[in-house]
């Protein structure tokens, strides 16, 4: 725009805004987001917006808005809400004409909202949500009296400011803070998952460290780890199993430890979503930042037969970017993969363009989930280096990379799925090539980048079968001829192979006299071109060539991940037209929605570039998301209360500036550290108000939105399993490692097509932390599914929280919960000296770190003599349930199973 | 402070007036034979408008997530069985008679039936299979009932059936979620999950959508064709088994008498009421409420699940056998349920794909035996429930997740050594009967082949949509909100099948 035009829409504009000054007299300027978009999308957007434009006219899109539509006018006359179309029909006397058609007529004030907004300029205006980031002014008031547990003022923090200037309109008041020993379980919980330890306690409570430290420790403790990468596994759908119909176990925990170890070592965020999204990527990948793509392996992999893996490899891609978009956008992409957005300004083909970016990695929804990571041990990685060294030195350092790279994650290879034109063979179980003897198969386009060797991952029980590859066909030149003998399982074997330039037809034949008919003369996976190591005439080659043999038989554990494609195997993107992937409209390459911030040049167009964008200050909505749903972690509710989306159906904030405020600081000044954000959070006075609660304040305040309260809500799945081992002291530290499972009732595992068993898990891997239990996608840890943790097939921003008589029989009867009761109503005897009192009053406290009181005491005790005199009388019932135990401390694990169903131990304070 | 004295003065007091009613006397004592414990809040009854006497305005619903409400409009049925058979039966053996395909039997398929078509397992140029039962007609609606199926056959014209239903899914997986929840990926509540969600249950003593499996094995689609979805977790279905605890850790401890567990729920909920007295957190409420709740549950559960107390007549009438897991428990158990007010029971047999690639997946003989094992207690349930009175009120539908080819299979091109059919989405039958159903009305046709409904075609979504509506939802207009926008059941599709409605 240049100068004189900019002078000229400012004349115009500040005109408009004069004249509607004088007619409307005082009127405030309408604002589109926040008074208009509410009124079209709630009565117009349905006919007029996305998949359906009645009489050519939509309002979604701010050219459509205003573009000339079936009457050969526009709708809307910026300036002139009498002669506009859209004004005239709200209050048409004809019902055929007057709109919304056969809906209720708009209120007066929404029209006279649209008519003040007309004769304002009809200015557009973008979502709030999709307004960059601005750092707000702090409501500003020094210090507070009356907060605190003292009279001494306590000042307030920006959070403080933010909640005490809306509590304030609202005619509340921020509460006195928490008790001292309540704060800390609160703040142990939110920070660990776990409550304090109790050295802490102790420390804490002697004063001999302030909140402030003791949030310190808990921030600096490996168990925080633990705790926050169980809230984002939920996003990134990590389980232990692929899910679908045989839903068979897949090596998935390096993942979740790589989660881990980034919550503690409190990887900044920018980076953490780099690394997830396309750490391959990145210059030279370390073994981490390609652990880290795993997050988007962590997609369903179909393995029923009769599936077509191309179905299932498109589902993973469009689960990708509709999580990606949910989890750093709080947008959902759902309705675009069929149509164009209905509410929010995000185009059809947009998504698609979206999709573009993760349309080429190698992963084929195939049955072994390849490309897979190898971790090799340290010998292993002593080996790789001669051979890397030896290729080095041979060959340069170009050949070098490709091998290593090979050795990392075995691409590019070729998936037996590929292969067509069977002709007495087959893909068995639409898996894996068979060739019948005197059968062939052909795979197309390939390109072996002349390479003299090739790699055949196979199995066969037969001997002498003969197999043939030639060039482009049966008649065509003999590439690759052998014999394959039992292999005694799977084997990668390399073969000889005459070098082709360019792309061709791989067809394979085999024959075997001494196969059935129909036998599968071998299993075929898959195959690569890997060449043959050089310099065969140095000293040292056969000790190399043996090394590498011997790294091709690894066994360990491998991680699946995303690899790039090479050029020669890149996969066009296509608009699915109404989101079926059998039919392709145009298509498309990368590139990110107008709508959510610029696109730097310098960036480069794959998955790499769509991270730097998703992490660039510009980007309106990762900043923001973040910081809501670490908010709804610990108030159990989000800024914006629909934590999956943003858009403009979503809840407007409550406290839009405070949002922002700790957007931009996480931002800017944190460099988007989490733990800063959490200690921020956690230290405010906000956080540290008692969760105590009058009637009055509950009526005007039900849902604690505005935050005159403290947060008070049942604890996570894990949390309450985790925290009952805790205090009995039966919790194992051990950290990271494959998934554990723990004791369960049998019969909980019954998938077809499966045969796979939960075998329990020996010694202290029966304690672990929840985080490391076996997830079955398709039959949860079943106490966990109870209290409301997820199954994981899909991402998952916020759990529910229920409460169901079915939790009460987990926490009553589970014997995991029985043992931690017993265990712990032990150790109370013993440590009371086998005083029924204390020991009540000692399990009361170290379980809630409050007094008990003289009626709860009571009460306990009650139960105590009941349970003792029932089990002295009948010895029977003693050794059931509890074998070997006196009956006094049997009926001290009657009274701990009883005080761990409390609902204040249930209940983060 | 002195709000809140007075809130748990007038707890005290409700709870008296529940304690001298007369319903609560005969529902609940009776129940936990003689050691009632006062429920805090409701009384054993329920109730569609009652408020919890706290002061604080909540609804039963606040506190009991499945507290029953009513429809939106009076519904002709109050609860649900559905039978579903896991693997998809053959509509060619069963109900949808083809004389034309008796006759082509063995003959190449007609390339217009194999034309730009994908199949799960059929390659190449298949052969047609000719109906392997024998077929006649029953009752005064005439109704194809095959041979297969004898007992059924007695009873068809109290149902209603869907000749040309059609799926877009071939595999299980997505088919059986697509038929359970109303789309082929994980994530939606199902139908189960929707309709406790709309109505809660009748019953707060046992779980308001209750599943119960048979054959072995889960539904290939796993836990989640019961699942909740984005619905809250409290609306999945519940899963009741026959081995080990009918629901899980429903059994007290070893050792612990009911007694003393009386005491302890007792100690809890008295001190979780001094702490509701204290943080004023009507969540507090809801945990006592919870507690009442699993006790009670505790005996009704095993109660309803023991069908040994049942006479003779009525093992006789539906072949069971206690302490098994089977299809036949299983239907006196649904009946069992609903009669104690259960909102949806969900049955899933397991062992129906017949492929032909062994014995039991043959169409002429492992169909034949899994027939057997579902005939007489299918029909045992619909004279069970008409004899009872529950028929009008409980809709039963029976059916699988898709159909099966009328051309034999032959995987990946070879030659089968048993006669079985692929995964078919166009055509295939499905049964419904009881609450305002049209006793022995048939709707839709399929062509000569029983390859394709030819008219009136029922998609899943209409189907669905007739569910809802026979439970007093207009299924347009019964949403959850989530991810910014409404979600239903139906999508953005679904008609009524009126033809069927009584």
């Amino acid at each position: 725009m240049n100068r004189n035009s900019l002078a000229i829409l400012l004349s115009v504009l500040v005109g408009t805004a004069l004249i509607a000054f004088f007619f409307f007299g005082s009127e405030k300027e309408v604002d589109y987001s926040s008074d208009i978009k509410p009124i079209l999308n709630k009565h117009c957007i349905a006919c007029h917006g996305g998949v359906k434009q009645s009489g050519g006219f939509s309002i979604l899109f701010e050219e459509e808005a205003f573009a000339l539509n079936e009457s050969g006018l526009p709708a809307i006359i910026p300036g002139s809400p009498n002669s506009s179309e859209l004004i005239k029909r709200l209050t048409h006397s004809d019902p055929e004409l007057r709109m919304p058609y056969q809906r209720a007529q708009l209120s007066e004030e929404e029209i006279d909202l649209l008519k003040t907004w007309i004769s304002q300029g009809a200015k557009w205006g973008k979502h709030w949500a999709y307004e960059p980031v601005k750092n707000p002014e702090i409501p500003q008031q020094i210090q507070s009296a009356g907060i605190g547990t003292s009279d001494a003022p306590v000042e307030l923090s920006p959070i403080d400011q933010f909640i005490r200037e809306k509590l304030e309109i609202n005619g509340m008041s921020i509460s006195p803070e928490e008790q001292p020993l309540r704060l800390l379980r609160r703040v142990s919980l939110d920070l660990t998952g776990l409550p304090p330890s109790a050295a802490l306690v102790s420390e804490f409570s002697a004063g001999k460290i302030t909140y402030n430290q003791a949030v310190e420790q808990l921030l600096e403790a490996d168990t925080f780890g633990e705790k926050w990468a169980t809230w984002w596994l939920d996003l990134a759908r990590y389980a232990d199993t692929k899910g679908y119909e045989r839903d068979v176990s897949r090596t998935m925990w390096p993942y979740r430890d790589y989660v881990i170890r980034a919550f503690n070592e409190d990887k900044p965020f920018d980076e953490f979503t780099i690394e997830q999204l396309a750490g391959d990527l990145l210059p030279n990948p370390t073994q981490d930042q390609l652990t880290a793509t795993a997050f988007h392996r962590n997609t369903m992999n179909n393995d029923e037969g009769g599936t077509e893996d191309e179905e299932f490899r498109v589902a993973a891609l469009l689960d990708r970017v509709s999580t990606t978009y949910e989890v750093w956008q709080s947008t959902t992409m759902a309705c675009v993969q069929c149509h164009s957005h209905t509410y929010d300004p995000i185009r059809h083909e947009e998504f698609y363009q979206s999709a573009a970016f993760f349309n080429n990695t190698r992963d084929e929804d195939t049955h072994d989930e390849e490309p897979r990571l190898r971790f090799y041990d340290e010998e292993q990685q002593g080996q790789i280096d001669a051979v890397l060294n030896w290729v080095k030195e041979n060959e340069g350092e170009k050949a070098a990379k490709t091998r290593s790279d090979f050795l990392k994650f075995y691409e590019p290879k070729y998936a037996a799925h590929l292969a067509t034109d069977f002709n007495r063979s087959e893909l068995i179980d639409t898996k894996w090539l068979g060739l019948w003897s005197g059968g062939s198969a052909v795979y197309k386009n390939i390109d072996s980048q002349g390479s003299d060797q090739m790699l055949l991952d196979y199995s066969t029980e037969l001997d002498g079968t003969k197999v043939t590859i030639r060039k482009n066909g049966a008649a065509g030149e003999i590439l690759a001829s052998f014999v394959m003998n039992n292999t005694k399982g799977g084997i990668v074997r390399e073969i000889p192979f005459t070098p082709v330039s360019g792309a061709f037809d791989l067809y394979i034949e085999a024959s075997n006299p001494k196969a059935d008919p129909q036998q599968n003369t071998s299993t075929i996976v898959w195959f690569a071109f890997v060449p043959k190591l050089k310099g065969k005439e140095k000293q040292g080659y056969e000790q190399v060539a043996e090394t590498w043999d011997e790294l091709l038989k690894f066994r360990g554990t491998k991680l699946p991940i995303l690899i790039e494609n090479p050029p020669y195997m890149a996969r066009k993107t296509n608009v699915f037209e109404r989101g079926n992937w059998m039919v392709l409209g145009e298509e498309v390459s990368p590139k990110t929605p107008a709508e959510f911030g610029a696109w730097q040049d310098e960036w480069p167009d794959n998955r790499l570039g769509f991270a730097y964008w998703l992490t660039s200050p510009e980007n309106p909505l990762t900043a923001r998301t973040l910081v809501n749903r670490i908010w709804d972690q610990i108030f159990g509710r989000g800024i914006v209360r629909s934590l999956e989306d943003m858009g403009s159906q979503a809840d407007l904030p409550t406290h839009p500036e405070m949002l922002d405020y700790l957007a931009w600081k996480t931002m800017h000044e944190y460099d988007w550290s989490m733990k800063s954000l959490i200690r921020e959070i956690v230290s405010s006075q906000t956080y540290k108000q008692s969760s105590t609660i009058s009637a009055e304040a509950y009526q005007q305040d039900p849902s604690n939105q505005w935050y005159a309260r403290g947060p008070r809500f049942r604890l996570s799945a894990e949390q309450v399993r985790d925290q009952a081992l805790d205090m009995s002291g039966l919790l194992s530290r051990k950290m990271y490692g494959p998934s554990v499972k723990p004791q369960q009732p049998e019969g909980i595992w019954q998938t077809v097509y499966n045969g796979e068993y939960w075998t329990q898990s020996e010694g202290e891997d029966n304690y672990r932390r929840g985080i490391y239990t076996f997830l079955k996608r398709t039959s949860p840890y079943p106490s966990f599914i109870t209290f409301d943790a997820a199954s994981r097939e899909v991402c998952l921003s916020k759990r529910l929280v229920t409460n169901t008589p079915l939790q009460a029989l987990v926490t009553l009867n589970d014997p995991v919960y029985l043992e931690a009761a017993k265990r712990l109503g032990e150790n109370s005897w013993k440590a009371s000296a086998a005083n029924a009192e204390k020991a009540i009053a000692l399990t009361y406290e170290q379980l809630v770190l409050s007094k008990i009181s003289d009626s709860k005491k009571k009460t306990f005790l009650d139960l105590f003599t009941t349970a003792k005199t029932e089990f002295t009388n009948d010895t029977t019932a003693l050794g059931e349930f509890y074998k070997g135990a006196k009956p006094e401390v049997a009926a001290m694990a009657v009274v701990a199973n009883a005080m761990m169903n409390l609902d204040e131990f249930l209940t983060k304070p | 402070m002195k709000s809140l004295e007075k809130l748990v003065a007038e707890l005290a007091v409700q709870r008296l007036q529940n304690q001298t009613r007369r319903h609560f006397l005969r529902d609940c004592v009776s129940k936990v034979g003689g050691l009632a414990m006062a429920p805090l809040l409701f009384g054993c009854e329920s109730g569609l408008t009652k408020k919890a006497p706290t002061g604080l305005n909540l609804s039963e619903r606040d506190l009991n997530p499945l507290a029953p409400l009513a429809s939106p409009f009076l519904g002709k049925a109050k609860s649900i069985i559905y039978l579903h058979m896991a693997g998809a039966p053959s509509q060619l053996e069963l109900f949808d008679f083809k004389p034309e395909l008796v006759k082509l039997h063995d003959q190449d398929c007609p390339q217009s039936l194999l034309e730009g078509r994908k199949f799960a397992f059929i390659r190449g140029v298949p052969k047609m299979l000719g109906p392997q039962a024998k077929f006649s007609q029953h009752g005064e609606s005439g109704a194809w009932v095959s041979d297969y199926l004898p007992h059924f056959a007695k009873v068809s014209d109290e149902v209603a059936f869907l000749k040309a239903m059609h799926t877009d899914q071939f595999n299980h997986g997505p088919a059986q979620l697509f038929m359970q929840t109303g789309s082929p990926r994980i994530g939606r509540p199902s139908l189960g999950s929707w309709v406790t969600y709309g109505l809660g249950t009748e019953n707060q003593n046992l779980p308001g959508f209750v599943v119960l499996t048979s054959g072995g094995k889960t539904p290939d689609a796993g836990k989640s064709v019961w699942g909740s979805g984005f619905l809250p977790s409290v609306y999945q279905g519940v899963q009741c088994r026959s081995k080990g605890d009918p629901v899980l850790y429903l059994e007290d401890p070893s050792g612990m008498s009911r007694d003393l567990k009386k005491n302890v729920i007792s100690a809890i909920n008295s001190v979780n009421q001094e702490d509701f007295k204290t943080f004023g957190d009507p969540e507090i409420l809801s945990r006592i409420n919870q507690y009442e709740m699993a006790y009670r549950m505790q005996i009704e559960v095993p109660e309803v699940m023991n069908i040994n107390e049942e006479p003779a007549h009525i093992h006789e009438l539906y072949g069971t056998k206690p302490g098994e897991e089977s299809f036949a428990n299983n239907c006196l158990l649904a009946r069992k349920l609903v009669e104690k007010g259960v909102r949806v029971v969900q049955l899933y047999d397991w062992g129906w794909d017949t492929h032909g690639t062994d014995h039991d997946g043959s169409i002429d003989m492992g169909l034949r035996n899994k027939c057997r094992e579902i005939d007489r207690p299918m029909s045992a349930l619909l004279l069970d429930l008409k004899q009872r009175g529950l028929l009008e009120e409980t809709l039963v539908v029976w059916g699988g997740e898709f159909g099966r080819t009328p051309m034999q299979e032959n995987r990946e091109g070879k030659v089968q050594g048993f006669k079985g059919r692929d995964h078919h989405t166009d055509a295939f039958t499905m049964w419904i009967a009881g609450g305002g159903i049209k006793k022995g009305a048939s709707f839709g046709i399929t062509d000569d082949f029983g390859f394709a409904g030819v008219d009136e075609r029922t998609s899943v979504h209409d189907l669905h949509a007739t569910i809802l509506h026979l439970m007093g939802f207009d299924h347009e207009k019964f949403t959850y909100d989530f991810q910014g926008r409404p979600f239903r059941l139906t999508d953005v599709e679904g008609e009524l099948i009126r033809k069927i409605l009584a």
